[in-house]
């Protein structure tokens, strides 16, 4: 291999591990989204989801108990999202920025409770890759897709397995129907109240595996914020993606390529302060939705509760 | 005569009416949170003591609360009043960051000039600063439509690495270990009310602004087309009220109010710019306009209450080992409750 393709490589396999909490935390959204429900949540998910993560993962030593806890934790948070907007039909919008702040909260107060403060950063293990066998030997591809932690198998599968449910399933077609007209669903018998509660309590896990993802792959231990506004971006990355599942996979890919580009011009040194380097992301997610305005569009019934007893749908 | 009784009967009611879910969303709120210290083996009550009282035990807690207490209101005051017009600004950390630029830019450039000149400089900078860091988002939902929540806060991000830009490579003061800016000229620092414990006059200020936009709101043709908007965006359209330019001068005027809170972390209390210096404003600032549900009437009160909760924490924190952070989920508990107080009251 030469010096270019040795570059390629390493860039590619970068912005497939980067893709994963993109992609978790918007599918997720997607989810809830395609039913109505629009959650605001998601920073404060990841972060509580990273920070229960960690903590699993340290107190067990064991990966998986902190993915499972940070699911679990997740799950709740949609739990308590379609309690207070599909039962007691809150303000979707208020309700999602609640528990944001209750995710952040608790975020940064477990970790002081649980472990207390030490001088040395308490250290989990890192998530391992696991070449799958035989494909893991393709020259390039091998390496970029292959040769992964499960949780980058897992987003690229869930992608496929959502595309596949949402677009060639009966169960997809319904979900579809109750974001874009809850009453027609309803008189159908599509039960709009389960597959919304369905949803936000299965999009809220995605998004607090998303979580703690963060921990396990980048930093080994929990940091206050360290979700940087992921959550956000996933929103927007959603919206441009036009709630579709594999539309959402190309947009996550592209977040992925914009954060690794602005760390490795950063390490080159162009002469760009990298202060400026670190705004990227966020400067691509504004440009992203100026464009993505013109052609996308979002489920009619998005951000608004359904009243099985009232005549009209707004 | 009865007349009159009648009347006062039925104010206080109505006022009674309003205080009574706050309060019982108060008290579930720290029921809830200590039964977890409770669980975790914290004394309650002490710690019930120290959260709520600290403020009033001594003046040093009084005027650190007083301290708190312009950031909050400002911070809730820049979410409130778009929300008035019907949008959210999620953006006031930014805002407050670019204009506390903005200030300490204009006060280290002409730290030379007397204060009558300097002062009114250097607040003016953080206004309008503010006021153009919001005013990108506002242009971009004017102009394409472009919903105001998601770009807010992704100008929040940008403004951290911005700060960071100035502190470090602009102004840096080298004898500082963590990113801060040389000092602002003498000139621009806002007089102190108290000498010891320091309280300087930004709060003078705070109050007169908050007192302004009540009015403006509340008694101005201006101010009663921002509240239509909000109320019904498009009977007001129909009405004739340009709603879309509502929304737009709504947002700038909340990014200068944040900006004015930024110029005031900078005159007034660290006198340089210094990172972090929003601390979690922004989120508090939230916090107080939902649980005033967005009545610019109540907000200066809920904020000095939070300003209470948050001095209070802090001590919690120095004298029962009990983390800062326990203050955030009191704050967020107490939104939820005053929320669902609204769904008892429908039914």
């Amino acid at each position: 291999m030469d010096q270019f393709q040795v570059q390629f490589v390493s860039f590619a396999r970068l912005v497939m591990l980067a893709m994963v909490p993109y992609v978790l935390a918007s599918q997720g959204t997607m989810l809830g989204g395609r039913t109505g429900l629009f959650s605001v949540s998601q920073e404060g998910i990841m972060l509580v989801g990273a920070s229960v993560g960690f903590l699993g993962a340290y107190l067990y030593d064991s990966i998986l108990v902190g993915a499972l806890l940070a699911m679990f934790v997740g799950g709740l948070f949609g739990l308590a999202l379609a309690y207070f907007t599909t039962t007691l039909k809150m303000n979707q919008f208020v309700i999602g920025l609640s528990l944001f702040f209750i995710g952040l909260g608790l975020s940064t107060l477990l970790p002081k409770i649980v472990i207390g403060v030490t001088l040395q950063p308490p250290l989990i293990p890192t998530l391992p890759n696991v070449p799958i066998p035989g494909l893991s030997q393709i020259p390039i591809l091998g390496d970029i897709f292959f040769n992964q932690n499960v949780l980058v198998y897992f987003a690229i599968l869930l992608s496929i397995f959502l595309y596949y449910l949402l677009y060639k399933t009966s169960i997809g077609l319904e979900l579809r129907s109750i974001g874009e007209n809850p009453k027609a669903a309803d008189s159908l018998g599509v039960n709009v109240f389960l597959m919304r509660y369905g949803t936000a309590i299965v999009g809220a896990m995605l998004m607090g595996l998303a979580g703690a993802y963060l921990p396990m792959v980048y930093a080994g231990t929990f940091t206050e914020g360290m979700a940087q506004g992921r959550g956000w971006i996933a929103i927007a990355l959603t919206f441009f993606g036009g709630w579709s599942p594999h539309l959402i996979f190309l947009g996550a890919l592209f977040f992925a390529g914009v954060e690794i580009l602005a760390l490795r011009v950063q390490v080159g040194g162009f002469g760009v302060p990298y202060q400026f380097l670190l705004m990227l992301p966020y400067i691509a997610t504004i440009l992203v939705m100026i464009f993505a305005s013109r052609w996308v569009r979002a489920p009619a019934f998005l951000g608004q509760n359904y009243d099985r007893e009232k005549r009209t749908l707004a | 005569m009865s007349e009159q009784t009648t009347e006062l009967g039925h104010s206080l009611k109505t006022l009674a009416e309003t205080l009574i879910p706050y309060i019982v969303a108060v008290v579930a709120a720290f029921v809830v949170v200590g039964i977890f210290l409770a669980a975790l083996g914290f004394n309650v009550l002490q710690a019930y003591a120290t959260i709520l009282f600290t403020s009033f035990r001594t003046p040093f807690g009084f005027i650190q609360t007083l301290q708190k207490y312009v950031p909050l209101l400002l911070q809730a005051l820049a979410f409130t009043v778009p929300l008035t017009a019907g949008k959210f600004n999620i953006g006031g950390e930014g805002q407050l960051i670019v204009g506390a630029i903005g200030a300490a830019a204009v006060g280290i450039v002409f730290a030379g000039l007397p204060l009558p000149l300097l002062l009114p400089l250097v607040i003016l900078a953080g206004i309008v600063c503010g006021g153009f860091w919001a005013a990108i988002p506002a242009w971009l939902l004017y102009q394409f439509g472009i919903n105001e929540i998601l770009t807010t806060v992704m100008m929040n991000f940008v403004s951290f690495s911005l700060i960071d830009y100035v502190a470090t490579e602009i102004w840096r003061d080298p004898a500082a270990g963590h990113p801060t800016t040389v000092p602002i000229g003498a000139g621009g620092e806002l007089p102190l009310l108290v000498a010891r414990p320091p309280l300087n006059s930004g709060i003078l200020l705070a109050l007169f602004v908050a007192v302004l936009v009540y009015v403006y709101v509340n008694r101005t043709p201006g101010g009663y087309e921002l509240v239509a908007t909000g109320a019904n965006a498009r009977a007001s359209r129909v009405f004739g009220i340009n709603v879309r330019t509502m929304f737009l001068l709504s947002l700038i005027a909340g990014g200068a109010l944040a900006g004015l809170s930024g110029a005031i972390e900078v005159a007034g209390v660290h006198h340089r710019l210094i990172e972090g210096l929003q601390s979690n404003f922004l989120l508090l600032g939230i916090i107080i306009g939902l649980i005033a549900r967005g009545n610019l009437l109540a907000v200066p009160f809920v904020a000095f209450f939070i300003a209470v909760l948050e001095v209070g924490a802090s001590a919690l924190q120095r004298t029962m080992m009990i983390p800062v952070e326990i203050a955030f989920i009191v704050e967020a508990l107490i939104l939820l409750f005053v929320l669902l107080s609204d769904v008892v009251r429908r039914r």
